[in-house]
């Protein structure tokens, strides 16, 4: 009973993997992850579960650094990193505080402002008194991190489905953005990357039984600075820390001072005395309803237009505004009851704005497809990977004029690549042009060791017995194990080097050399021996 | 119907000498083409739009007047290439880099073509610093790949001329198709770099297969020689097969990635038929006659 299997075991292999395979490419549970509101089968792309690179569905890649420049192992002297980016700040006549990062993890200080060069920021950074080791172009580990989250919740916002970012680095160790949107125009992800959405904090108030709402009482340019979510000291909560400017020119009253002046005339002071004093505002009805009996002013956040969250005030920032103290500082917290609540208003608040500016047009590239042109690629690869497979095959029947031989062959360079399509429906990669590449390559070493286990095989005389056959199997497959080494030797560089498409090519070679020196090869081999032995 | 049978080549009718003359003339030959690529233009090959930075665009040849002439009128920078796919209605339209770069040329270029009522299907952007970069990274990668194959191939055979008889071919195998991609006028592009890097895998196998087969089978060189000859040449074949359909195809349906990579390798594979069954053999048989005995 266990005798044929153990008799067969790499044909019964082959047969798994290739069941597996089709069970990745057609089962359902292994299609694309589909979108927030799409359906599985709205998300899979034709009747398979393969998914589509850019190249072949359409869309926009965009590979571009962030541009600023980084001080890299200051001294900070201990300061805090408000103090030392405020030094700096002052330093340039082209940037403020906002402009400059300071990491002290890291230690290392950015500045993100296009316009400010790289000797003025040697310049500001001396200037300040701060030692450095050394000025690089780009910026800290901490913005990149924090700018690849704004892009993807970005991407996410516009109901992209399948977008990407990714952060790769050169072999020059410049670190790169990388974004890709499937089925939306150049032009289309370079404005969402690029959008600033506006931001304001609105004051609504009672009015009579209704509610009032004045507009604008700070908007986007007002904050100085705005810091990152944190989770709140005391008690539950988390909160943003935002810093509103209370500098003008001459004669203008700064944006700190008026908006100290609104709550004060709205009256925060009076409502919230204690805690427990909280906003009503409904965001449904747009109107403020009372809590606890009293119907208090709110604070809203804005985000285009749209209400996103409303805050009441503590009460002792409200007394501090009423008594006009507040605006000395201009520090107050967002506080909100979550911390992920936190974490989306601080993106809000800088609103589209990437913590650094991606140089598309300077240092990036980007390629975009369109939809119709990325389904023609898709048809004429298949076409093109259909003939280079009749092409082998034709040689192979013409070289060796014996079915029998060369059938298997060709059946066995077909279930690799099978293999593969399943390997590439299970990681959920998606095709490229650069991956059909690939596959052709693969069809192409795949059947020249098949060539190689066949001709040696059969190189001296009939196969008599099965002794015969594993010792001259064996010698077949040290050659085709060496050229198996070699093959992924000479393309585990581009596996890893930023090269664009290209990794995808390299992996998808490597991949269906190690699937054909591991599975089909050897089961080629039974296949043959069961073909050939004369018993 | 024809069935393809390999020659059996009477070596001992040759020297070692005028078996190595042939594709030793070829290499020196390509290496003196791509010198004079360097001393003319300053990089070894034609630098495709990934290493020179520059502005692709793809026109969809949707109307039915002139589209030639609508693209020679509609840009304001002349275009430094034009090329019609014929199996897809596209027209490819290239802009190499300018000097001082303007800030969003593509975007420019797009409007300028949607001004005109041309339809753009796509658009590739790739900024000089960054060409410049993946061009470092491409080389470093190709040397990078050459460097670890040459390890493998001493590590496997463990004899001195041997192996560097599969890595002198490899060699040759490289520097071949770079000569004959500038003659051609094919540029270097990613998949070329893919191509080339793709060689340094295939090519190899023949050389193994046949230095298997002399080094490590029983049997008379000459016998071996034939024997890894015949399969060496079958699977070489095979290979060029595939990669001119694919280049055939590719080049039809305007896809520059396959066709370049099929030509590329189909170039290699001829030029590696030559390198191991005219120079490795001769290098083999000094190494097996005289190489040993000394």
């Amino acid at each position: 009973m266990l005798e044929p299997i153990k008799e067969n075991w790499r044909i019964l292999l082959l047969v798994v993997v290739v069941i597996g395979s089709s069970v990745a490419l057609f089962g359902p549970g292994f299609g694309p992850e589909p979108a927030p509101g799409e359906s599985a089968s709205e998300a899979q792309q034709g009747i398979t579960n393969l998914q589509y690179g850019l190249d072949l569905a359409g869309g926009t890649r965009v590979r571009a650094p962030l541009s600023g420049y980084t001080a890299t192992d200051v001294a900070l002297d201990g300061d805090t990193p408000g103090a030392v980016a405020e030094a700096v700040a002052a330093e340039l006549d082209n940037a403020s505080t906002r402009d400059v990062g300071v990491v002290p993890e890291e230690r290392a200080v950015e500045v993100t402002e296009l316009s400010v060069t790289e000797s003025q920021f040697r310049a500001a950074m001396d200037a300040a008194g701060y030692e450095y080791a050394d000025v690089r172009s780009g910026v800290t580990q901490q913005t990149r991190d924090e700018t690849m989250s704004v892009i993807q919740g970005k991407i996410n916002e516009a109901g992209l489905s399948g977008g990407s970012v990714q952060q790769i680095q050169s072999i020059t160790g410049e670190y790169f953005i990388l974004v890709e949107v499937p089925g939306q125009g150049r032009q289309e992800v370079i404005d969402l990357l690029e959008e600033r959405g506006t931001v304001r904090i609105d004051v609504a108030y009672p009015d009579g039984n209704g509610t009032a709402v004045q507009d604008g009482a700070l908007i986007q340019d007002d904050f100085e600075e705005i810091g990152t979510a944190a989770q709140s000291d005391r008690g539950t909560g988390a909160y943003v820390p935002v810093t509103v400017r209370n500098t003008a020119a001459d004669g203008s009253q700064s944006p700190a001072h008026a908006f100290q002046d609104a709550v004060a005339q709205r009256g925060f002071a009076d409502a919230y005395q204690t805690q427990a004093d909280r906003c009503g505002y409904n965001p449904e009805t747009g109107a403020i309803e009372a809590v606890n009996g009293d119907r208090n002013p709110c604070l809203l956040l804005v985000v285009d237009g749209e209400v996103v969250n409303s805050f009441g005030m503590d009460p002792g920032l409200a007394d501090s505004m009423a008594a006009g103290s507040w605006a000395d500082t201009g520090n107050f917290r967002l506080t909100t009851g979550e911390f992920t609540e936190a974490q989306t208003i601080s993106l809000n608040l800088r609103a589209g704005a990437l913590p650094a500016d991606l140089d598309i047009s300077g240092e990036g590239t980007s390629s975009s497809i369109s939809a119709s042109q990325g389904e023609n690629f898709r048809t004429y690869s298949l076409v093109i990977g259909v003939l280079s497979v009749f092409a082998v095959a034709g040689m192979v029947f013409l070289r060796y004029r014996e079915p029998r031989v060369a059938l298997p062959m060709i059946v066995t360079a077909l279930a690799e690549v099978y293999a593969l399509l399943g390997f590439a429906a299970l990681l959920g990669y998606p095709l490229e042009l650069a991956v059909i590449a690939g596959f052709i390559a693969v069809v192409g070493t795949g059947v020249d060791d098949l060539v190689i286990i066949a001709d040696q095989v059969m190189s001296e005389g009939d196969v008599n017995s099965r002794t015969v056959f594993d010792s001259r199997f064996r010698q077949a497959f040290w050659v085709i194990g060496a050229a198996a080494a070699t093959t992924i030797i000479a393309m585990s560089p581009l596996m890893v080097l930023s090269l664009g498409d290209l990794s995808g090519f390299a992996i998808f070679t490597v991949l269906g050399v190690l699937i054909g020196v591991l599975i089909t090869r050897p089961a080629y081999g039974d296949i043959l021996r069961r073909l050939l032995t004369v018993r | 119907m024809v069935a393809i049978e390999v020659p059996e080549v009477n070596y001992t009718d040759y020297s070692n000498r005028q078996l190595a003359a042939v594709p030793l003339a070829f290499l020196v030959l390509a290496l003196a083409i791509i010198g004079g690529w360097v001393v003319a233009t300053g990089a070894p090959a034609n630098l495709g739009l990934e290493f020179t930075g520059g502005v692709e665009l793809r026109v969809a040849d949707d109307t039915n007047g002139d589209v030639q002439q609508q693209i020679q009128t509609a840009f304001d920078r002349e275009p430094d290439s034009v090329r019609t796919i014929p199996g897809d209605d596209v027209v490819v339209v290239t802009f190499q880099a300018a000097q001082d770069d303007p800030e969003g040329l593509a975007n420019d270029l797009q409007d300028q073509a949607d001004a005109a009522g041309l339809t753009t299907t796509a658009v590739d952007q790739v900024s000089p610093s960054f060409a410049s970069d993946t061009a470092r990274t491409a080389l470093f990668g190709v040397a990078l790949a050459f460097l670890g194959m040459s390890v493998l191939v001493f590590a496997l055979f463990r004899t001195f001329v041997p192996s560097l008889a599969v890595v002198a071919s490899a060699f040759s195998d490289l520097v071949i198709p770079v000569a004959a991609m500038n003659l051609l006028g094919i540029q270097m592009t990613l998949g070329t770099i893919a191509a080339l890097l793709m060689i340094i895998g295939y090519s190899v196998d023949s050389d193994i297969l046949l230095n298997d087969s002399v080094l490590r089978r029983t049997g008379e060189f000459y016998e071996s020689v034939s024997r890894a000859m015949r399969t060496g040449v079958t699977m070489t074949l095979t290979s060029i097969a595939a990669m001119i359909v694919m280049a055939v195809v590719a080049s039809v349906f305007g896809i520059g990635l396959l066709r370049d990579i099929g030509i590329i390798l189909a170039v290699g594979l001829c030029a590696d038929l030559m390198n191991t069954y005219l120079m490795n053999v001769s290098l083999l048989r000094w190494y097996k006659f005289e190489g040993v005995a000394r």
